[in-house]
């Protein structure tokens, strides 16, 4: 079960993304916490060794991207976030009960802070 | 000779040695040696009880061994055909799902063109066409671990068709959306077939 084995951070050396950048530039202390804490759960995703749990990170990353950049609209974004939770729910299922928390804080308690926390931060950005 | 009751033992030597060897059952002596002549009469052993004095010329569980060995056979035979048969029943599904994902690919590619004028009969004459397909594809499924699985891709052309619904009526397609609503189609139907992406 690769959601077991232990997730290859990339913690300091870690290249900042396009959208590190722009979550870096919120100043309110409270928003700046949730975003260090989405960065930080969103980093461990894209180092898993699961590739279900490494693709969904990648996937939200690009489309946060897509959204900061107008490419796409927030119906888009949840309409793709609603996507991949359909998508999880399955995989998570099939994950031996022990990994089954660990797996759904790394897709569906990410997909959710993004929706919550992280599309209000980056809308306001546009 | 007439001996009621009395069985009269002659030794003498068997005419009529068994054939060496008889499938492991003969008699390993030779039978060359001089064994009792058993004279039968009336009041002796039954005849059912009397031991043979000649090898019997098969052995007592061959019928049953022939039994065992032919349901065996067919039970192999069985297991060979109805593999034989789950393997196309799923070569023939995934044809199906190939065939969906084709579909649906192309009702993207159809109406998630932006700055294209909706046309709504057009779009659900297609949403209708894509309906009948899942629903026949459902139906026809024959292997029956595999619905859910296609009742799940249908889930995912009714958001799909909802979605574009919503965005094509209104002039919001972009090209980015085009492309991740393909991205997540050929996702959903890679995990239908049990491939990684």
């Amino acid at each position: 079960m690769p959601s077991d084995g232990k997730p290859k951070r990339r913690k300091s050396s870690r290249k900042k993304s396009e959208l590190d950048s722009a979550l870096d530039q919120v100043g309110d202390e409270t928003v700046a916490a949730s975003m260090k804490e989405f960065q930080e759960l969103l980093a461990q995703a894209k180092g898993d060794t699961a590739e279900q749990i490494r693709q969904n990170a990648e996937e939200l990353e690009r489309r946060l991207v897509l959204l900061k950049n107008g490419e796409i609209d927030k119906e888009d974004f949840d309409f793709f976030v609603e996507n991949q939770k359909r998508d999880l729910r399955v995989f998570i299922d099939s994950q031996p009960a022990q990994s089954q928390e660990r797996a759904e804080k790394l897709t569906l308690h990410i997909l959710e802070i993004a929706v919550t926390k992280v599309v209000p931060v980056l809308i306001a950005m546009i | 000779m007439r001996s009621r009751g009395h069985t009269v033992e002659l030794t003498r030597p068997n005419p009529h040695p068994p054939p060496l060897p008889y499938e492991g059952r003969g008699d390993p002596a030779g039978s060359r040696q001089a064994m009792p002549l058993h004279v039968l009469t009336r009041g002796t052993e039954p005849a059912q009880d009397r031991e043979p004095n000649t090898p019997r010329p098969m052995n007592r569980n061959t019928p049953k061994n022939f039994i065992v060995r032919n349901v065996f056979l067919c039970a192999a035979a069985i297991l060979i055909t109805s593999c034989g048969t789950a393997t196309f029943t799923k070569t023939g599904s995934d044809a199906t799902i190939e065939s969906l994902r084709n579909f649906e690919l192309a009702f993207i590619d159809e109406f998630a063109v932006p700055g294209k004028k909706f046309n709504a009969a057009a779009f659900n004459a297609k949403v209708n066409e894509g309906n009948a397909k899942f629903q026949q594809a459902i139906a026809d499924e024959k292997f029956t671990a595999r619905r859910p699985v296609l009742v799940d891709l249908k889930g995912q052309f009714d958001a799909d068709a909802a979605h574009l619904r919503s965005k094509a009526s209104r002039g919001k397609i972009t090209p980015a959306l085009a492309t991740e609503m393909k991205k997540d189609v050929n996702k959903i139907y890679d995990h239908a077939l049990g491939r990684q992406t």
